[in-house]
Formats: C-alpha cells, sequence, structure tokens
C-alpha cells in the first residue's frame, strides 16, 4: 500500500453521506475504483468491524479491516482485578461461546497453582465446552445463511440454540457469560437434570442435523455461492496464524483437543474434521462435520462421566509465584484461543495477554477477498466466522 | 444423584424442545394478550381477517365494473356519452388506486404471515384480528413520518424515481381483464402494453440508485438495471410465444382462447420462464441483489425514508400480485374455473363452458334485449354475480401464484451477479426462443407441436425437480 496524502479522484462519492477514508488508507485513488465503507455499522459485518473496501465495479480490488470498535481493554482490566475476578472478564471475549473463554485462563492457573482438577469437573466441563461449540456454529450458520440472503435457517438455527442456553442456563445461571468455569474445576454443581437434558436435546439435534444439511451445504444455490470462493492457501493460513475449521478448512489437520488435550478430551474417542477445498465451503463442511464429532464427544463423555467424586478440590492462596507464567490454549469453536499470563507473586496477574483466533483470521480477509466480487467478499467474510468481541477485547 | 438411570424423571426432550414457545407465551400470558390456544384462534381469524381483505378487492372490483356504469346509466347517461366517459375516466384510477392498495395490503400480511409459519414464529398479532391490521398502522406510519430529502442528492429525479416505479406497477392494472369485460382498459396490442409498462419500473430503480449519492444505491441501482433489462428479454419472449399461439394481443381474447385448455400445457416452456423471469422482475429472493440486505443495506432505496419508500414498497407488493395476475391471464385460463371433464351431460358441460349455476337457475327469467333492471344487473350473462364469481377465480389464481413466489422467498439463498446474468443469458434466452419457435409449431401442427413442447417442457421440468429436491450430496471440491 502506497500512503500517499492526496484526495481520491472520485471526491464528490467520498464526499456524501459515506465518510471520507481517513488516514493511511488516503491513497491515490484510481478513477475506476470506488472506496466503500463496509462497516462499522452494516448488516453483515457481524458487529462493528470496519472493512474499507475498493471497487471496480462489482470486483474488490483491496479490502482493509479496520476494528477496535469494541475495544474495551480486557487484558489491562485483568491486570489490576484478582484471579478469579478475571474470568467474567474472558466470558466477554468470544460472547457466543462464551463458556469456552473461561477455560484457557483457568487451565494456565491450575498449571502454575499446581492444582490437580478432579475428574468429575473435567467431563463437566469437556461436555458444556463441546455444547457450547455446537451453539456457536449454530450462530455462524444462522448469520452466514443471512449473509447468502436466506432469512429461514437463521431463525431454525436459533430456535435450537436456544434450547443449549436453557441447559446452560439451569446449570450456570446465565444464559451467555456464565462464569461457570472456575480454578480447580467448575463453580458449582450441575443441575441433576442437566445430563438428561442434554441427551435429549442430542437426539432432537440429530433428527434436525440434515435438515440444516439440506437448507445449506447440500443446497445447490449454496454450493454455487461458496464452491471455489474465498480460496485460503495453507501456506498463507499457517502464515497468518489462522487457526480452527477456517485451518481445517484449508487441508490441515491442527486441533488443539487432539495435539494439546486438555480436560477429559485424552479418553475420548474423535477425528478431526479436515476438508480439502481451502475455499468458503470447505470452511463450512468442517463446521458441519464437527456437529457430529461434537455429538460423538459429548456422547462418550456422558457414558464415562463418574457419577460421585468432588467438583473443585482444596485451593491453595490463589497467588502464584513471582516470575512464574504459563502459556495455555484451548481449541474453541473459532480456533486457536490463548491466555499468557505472568505472575508477580501478588493476587493479580502481572501481565494476562489473549491471543483470539478471529484476530488471525481477520488478517487473512485480504488474501481471500481482493480480486473477488463484491457478493463474495460477503460470503468469504461471513465463511470465517469472526466475532468482534473477541478480535478487540 | 442417578441421573441417567433416572427414567422417570420429566421427559427431557419435552421441556426442552419448545423453549422459545415456551417463554413466549408465557409473557403474553403475562400481559394479557393470550388468552386460548394461539394456534387455533389465529387459524379461525387468520381466515376472517383475509376474508374481509379479500372482500375489500372483490367489492373494489365490483364497484369498479358493475355497480358505477350501473349507476351512471340509471342517472340517464348514455354509455356512449360525453359525461359518462369523463366521470368514468375520472374514477376509474381512484378505484384500480384502491384495488392496488388493497391488493398490496393484503400481500404484505400474507408475506407476513406465511414467512412467520415457516419460520416457527407467530408474525403479527396485536393489531385486528390474528394481526391483520398490522400492515394498515405500518402504512399510516410511514404516511405520518416527514417527507425528508438528504443533501446532495438529485433532488429531481429522487422525487421522481418513487413515482415512475409506482406508476410502473399502477399501470399493468388497466390491462388486466377480471372477468369478462372487466377490464378498464381493453387495449388490442395488451402485451406490448404490459412490456412497455413494466420497463417503466426499471428506469425508476436506476434512477432512484443514481440519484440518491450513496455508494450502495448506486451498486444497487446499476444491479438492478442489469437484472431488470435482462430478463425483460426472456419473460418478453414467453408472452410473445402466447400471443403467436393465441393470435391475438389482446389479453381478453388470450383468456377466452384457454377456454378449453390453459396455456400451461402447451405452453410449457414459456409458462415455466415466465415463473423463473417474473421472480428477477420482482426482486425477490433467489434474485434480490438490488435490494440484498447483507451487502448493500437496502440498495437502491437505501436513502428513502417516509412515503417514498413506501411508494417502492407499496410498488413492489402490489407487482408481487400483478405479475402472478399475468400468468394467470397468460398460462392459467384467467377467469375460468379449472375445467372439469364433462362426459357429455349438458348440465356439466354449461358448468365447464362458463356459465355459473347461478346463471343457470335464473337462466328463464332473462331474455335478449329486456330492460335493465337491478335484478337483470345482477343475473344477467356478465352480469354482477356473474362477473363475481369469474373474478373469485381469477383473484384465486393469482393468490396461488403469490404463495408459489413466497415459498421460494422463504427457502432459497442468493445469487451472485455473474450467476444471474448467467442464468438469464445462457439458459433462460435460448429456451425461450425454442419456447417460441415450438409456440408457433404447435399453432399450425397442433398434435405434433403440443407433443413435443409437453415433452421438451416436461425434460425441463424434470430436470428443476431433480435440482432443487435432490442435489448433489457431495461436491468435488
Amino acid at each position: 500500500m502506497t500512503a500517499v496524502a492526496e484526495q481520491p479522484n472520485n471526491a464528490r462519492n467520498t464526499s456524501g453521506s459515506v465518510m471520507n477514508p481517513t488516514t493511511v488508507e488516503r491513497v491515490a485513488g484510481r478513477s475506476d475504483e470506488m472506496l466503500l465503507n463496509l462497516g462499522p455499522q452494516h448488516p453483515a459485518t457481524h458487529g462493528v468491524l470496519r472493512v474499507l473496501m475498493g471497487v471496480d465495479g462489482e470486483r474488490v480490488t483491496r479490502a482493509i479491516p479496520h476494528i477496535g470498535y469494541l475495544h474495551r481493554n480486557h487484558e489491562k482490566l485483568e491486570e489490576v482485578r484478582t484471579y478469579p475476578q478475571c474470568i467474567p472478564y474472558t466470558d466477554r471475549m468470544d460472547y457466543v461461546s462464551g463458556m469456552q473463554n473461561e477455560l484457557p485462563l483457568c487451565l494456565a492457573v491450575e498449571e502454575m497453582l499446581g492444582v490437580e482438577v478432579p475428574e468429575r469437573a473435567k467431563y463437566i466441563r469437556t461436555i458444556l465446552f463441546e455444547l457450547s461449540r455446537i451453539a456457536s456454529h449454530m450462530v455462524w450458520i444462522g448469520t452466514y445463511m443471512l449473509d447468502l440472503g436466506a432469512i429461514t435457517p437463521f431463525l431454525y438455527a436459533f430456535r435450537d440454540r436456544e434450547m443449549i442456553l436453557d441447559i446452560i442456563e439451569e446449570t450456570a445461571g446465565a444464559r451467555l457469560l456464565p462464569n461457570y468455569f472456575t480454578y480447580g474445576g467448575v463453580r458449582r454443581d450441575h443441575h441433576p437434570q442437566m445430563l438428561e437434558d442434554i441427551l435429549g436435546f442430542l437426539k432432537w439435534f440429530e433428527k434436525k442435523l440434515p435438515e440444516y444439511e439440506a437448507l445449506t451445504i447440500d443446497a445447490p444455490v449454496f454450493q454455487a455461492r461458496t464452491v471455489g470462493v474465498g480460496v485460503l492457501d495453507p501456506q498463507v493460513a499457517l502464515n497468518h496464524g489462522v487457526t480452527g475449521p477456517n485451518l481445517r478448512g484449508s487441508g490441515i489437520g491442527w486441533d488443539l483437543r487432539k495435539d494439546d488435550p486438555y480436560d477429559a478430551y485424552p479418553n475420548l474417542d474423535f477425528e478431526v474434521c479436515v476438508e480439502y477445498g481451502c475455499d468458503a465451503y470447505s470452511r463450512s463442511r468442517a463446521r458441519f462435520r464437527e456437529f457430529r464429532e461434537s455429538i460423538k464427544i459429548i456422547r462418550q463423555a456422558i457414558a464415562q462421566y463418574p457419577k460421585t467424586g468432588p467438583i473443585v478440590p482444596k485451593l491453595p492462596r490463589l497467588k502464584p509465584v513471582a516470575g512464574m507464567e504459563r502459556y495455555r490454549a484451548v481449541e474453541i469453536s473459532r480456533g486457536h484461543l490463548g491466555v499468557h499470563i505472568v505472575a508477580d507473586g501478588s493476587e493479580k496477574p502481572w501481565r494476562s495477554k489473549h491471543r483470539s483466533p478471529s484476530f488471525c483470521t481477520l488478517q487473512a480477509l485480504p488474501d481471500m477477498a481482493v480480486g473477488s466480487k463484491f457478493s463474495d467478499a460477503i460470503a468469504i467474510l461471513g465463511s470465517i466466522d469472526i466475532v468482534l468481541g473477541e478480535i478487540d477485547r | 444423584m442417578s441421573i441417567i438411570e433416572n427414567k422417570e424423571a420429566r421427559l427431557p426432550l419435552e421441556r426442552v424442545s419448545v423453549p422459545t414457545d415456551k417463554h413466549y407465551r408465557m409473557r403474553m400470558k403475562q400481559h394479557g394478550l393470550l388468552n386460548s390456544n394461539p394456534r387455533k384462534s389465529g387459524i379461525l381469524a387468520a381466515i376472517v381477517g383475509y376474508g374481509l381483505l379479500f372482500g375489500a378487492a372483490h367489492g373494489v372490483l365490483i364497484l369498479a365494473f358493475q355497480v358505477i356504469p350501473w349507476g351512471l346509466v340509471s342517472l340517464g347517461l348514455e354509455k356512449t356519452s360525453f359525461w359518462y366517459n369523463v366521470i368514468y375516466g375520472l374514477l376509474a384510477p381512484v378505484l384500480a388506486f384502491l384495488f392496488v392498495a388493497v391488493v398490496a395490503l393484503i400481500n404484505i400480511l400474507m408475506l407476513r404471515k406465511y414467512l412467520a409459519k415457516v419460520q416457527n414464529r407467530y408474525g403479527p398479532l396485536h393489531n385486528g384480528p390474528s394481526g391483520s391490521l398490522q400492515t394498515v398502522y405500518d402504512a399510516l406510519k410511514l404516511v405520518s413520518k416527514e417527507d425528508y430529502t438528504p443533501k446532495m442528492v438529485e433532488e429531481t429525479i429522487f422525487t421522481l424515481a418513487p413515482v415512475l416505479v409506482f406508476v410502473s406497477a399502477f399501470l399493468l392494472m388497466a390491462v388486466i381483464p377480471f372477468a369478462p369485460g372487466w377490464v378498464f382498459a381493453n387495449v388490442e396490442a395488451g402485451a406490448i402494453f404490459i412490456i412497455a409498462a413494466g420497463t417503466i419500473g426499471g428506469y425508476g430503480v436506476l434512477l432512484a440508485g443514481w440519484s440518491m449519492n450513496n455508494k450502495y444505491g448506486l451498486m444497487g441501482g446499476l444491479r438492478a438495471a442489469a437484472q431488470l433489462v435482462s430478463y425483460e428479454v426472456p419473460l418478453s419472449i414467453s408472452l410473445l410465444s402466447v400471443c403467436v399461439y393465441a393470435g391475438s394481443m389482446n389479453l381478453s381474447k388470450i383468456v377466452e382462447a384457454q377456454q378449453s385448455l390453459w396455456f400451461a400445457i402447451p405452453l410449457f416452456i414459456p409458462f415455466v420462464i415466465y415463473l423463473i423471469a417474473g421472480l428477477a422482475e420482482l426482486k425477490m429472493t433467489p434474485f434480490d441483489l438490488p435490494e440484498a440486505e447483507s451487502e448493500l443495506v437496502a440498495g437502491f432505496n437505501t436513502e428513502y425514508g417516509g412515503m417514498r419508500f413506501g411508494f417502492f414498497f407499496v410498488a413492489e407488493f402490489a407487482e408481487l400480485y400483478l405479475l402472478p395476475a399475468l400468468l394467470a391471464v397468460f398460462f392459467l385460463g384467467g377467469w375460468y374455473p379449472p375445467s372439469i371433464p364433462t362426459f357429455g351431460i349438458p348440465f356439466l358441460t354449461d358448468m365447464a363452458g362458463g356459465s355459473s349455476t347461478l346463471q343457470l337457475m335464473f337462466k328463464a327469467n332473462i331474455a335478449e334485449g329486456e330492460v335493465m333492471t337491478w335484478w337483470n344487473t345482477l343475473f344477467q350473462p356478465g352480469g354482477l354475480l356473474v362477473g363475481a364469481q369469474y373474478s373469485f377465480w381469477f383473484l384465486l389464481k393469482g393468490a396461488a401464484g403469490v404463495y408459489f413466489y413466497m415459498w421460494i422467498r422463504a427457502t432459497l439463498p442468493r445469487f451472485r451477479d455473474d450467476q444471474l446474468m448467467e442464468l438469464c443469458w445462457k439458459g433462460l434466452i435460448p429456451l425461450s426462443l425454442i419456447g417460441l419457435i415450438l409456440a408457433a409449431f404447435s399453432r399450425l401442427m397442433p398434435a405434433v407441436g403440443i407433443t413435443i413442447s409437453v415433452l421438451v417442457g416436461g425434460t425441463f421440468l424434470v430436470m428443476i425437480i431433480r435440482g432443487a429436491f435432490f442435489p448433489a450430496k457431495q461436491v468435488k471440491a
């Protein structure tokens, strides 16, 4: 990008109701290029993302993501709070699958304190973790189909996601931001009906899954819109640090549940869903296959579930030794979520750094979108399934 | 804490499967808005509500074509006299506008209720029976809003564009025959008029997008121009096939030619092409690129508000009825009821021939050239009740077409612009030309032509159904 401080040639278009592109993007505009501010308020940006798009007719000539509209300073806030007070902040990063965000922080602090998590707590965590993954992918189905112009799957997906949220609400007390996992296990025992509810939901969901597939990945129009669209080269994906279903859709079977297992995952049998198309369709298929794997994981975990035992051990004082640091990462529904904690001997972390998957994935957007059609750019933005709360933190 | 073994616990599925409805109903009951089972009362109220609205649309038609001419003649004005034509000429557009407004109202409601049904929602619920007055309130809100023009728009064109779109939809009304003789303007070249009037709407949309100084609007307008102009071609060719086959461009004569056989069967290819191209002309879901919400915010009407937007909205939903109505005129036998096999029985033959039961009952009372009384006005051939019966069938066929389009809208995602153009220029236009040739062939040699047409059309239909309902399970990515 050449940063030239010069007004674009199409001055009439930029001086009207659409904002002027500011700062470094004030590049010498070509006369056939129209700069389009996609966001921060736009139906397809999944939050408050602003993508500065150059379009030549319908062809996208550049796509520059601008982030920071949802920045809430979580990392700094965690540095001035005690360890137990940090957990609710993690919920608010990826608010679509809030429960999953609590886990890496818990794992890191548990390792620093040398706490052994009880078996029962491990299984509860694993079950709810996978349930959150299903809920998160349901939101993805709904919003992605909205991006592609179909409204009905959105309402179907949210109908079924509501069931998961009800289960989580009964157990944790909150739907989206449960604050349920804690250092050493889980905060309180689960609802006595929880496992039955989950089995009931899985039965219902397995029945509904073919319906979702018929409306989405098996539908001819969906395939026409996604196959060969937004090709993410495996090497480019690795360079950007793309993880999760987006990486697995590019043919690289990297999954922390297998590669760096935590909680009950070492005891469970499941496969990593890899698709080799590298396009939006492959990423979608990878997510749909993960539905079935998640169902398999939850069924196994419920079968192996130890019916008795503590949910949280006797904890030492939450004051890790000064100079101690840990990095732990888990595979949330969007990919590799890591937390780096540095302790200074007090009850507050000296530094807390979150490595969020959507942040890295969004950096690959220009590589995928430039050169495609404008409609494709929207389809690509939907297919990488970003959550702005987690990007901006 | 036996969790899995306890079979006597509450059935989890029962409790889990309808939580959204449960919460919603609880909230509604708290506010006293829902006393009984909402489904049953909803259906009953919907029947009453739609019956009233349907009756209103029907009433406007009867007013336009029977009561007002009868009243004027009773006042002593000859049908050919100057003042008769002046008064009726002034009243007819008002009535046509009323009809368009009522029909648009019904369509908006039907769409909202039908989409809600498909999507496990209730839709409008609180105003009027089963929410049937919701659209009226919405319209009142639009009218009461400030008539606002944003800065830096081409103000003349910005104001003109919604008018053009509305007038285009409104003009189509003029030539549609609702029953024998029930037509505002019996134009000889009706088919040409429809093509010409329909094209004006495309101008309106393009100018709206261009004038508003908004980039999304500009893109929407350009997309609309490309789409509407392209899909005019197969649409026009399919209409011309009908004209070739029927031997007339007058819509009344085209309908009369379908008394024994609806053109949908011998002209199957133009029929299917009209269905698809009509959807594109309506800018509805698989082809809703000009106003693609997730891409262009609101497309060509981004900067419009208040009644300016209302004009676009009413025009869109008026067209949503008028295009299926034209489908009924050109392909589904217009005002004729579905033909039934008569087996040579005279009474049944009369019925199938279009005479109404009422007319048969009172046939003896009416003699040729009798003085026009209210009794005769009701029961003479082409009288009020007969016309009402015919127009009922016509409105019903239109409604079936509307439902078909809504079904598609509820199901499919959107095409991309190049796929849209590909479908039109590589698929529909060559096929419509084949359809035109076959239509001419069928006119010259009916037996051979119709056989070929049905064979080709049937293959096409099988291909469509196969593609739509049995899609490829695996894609080689």
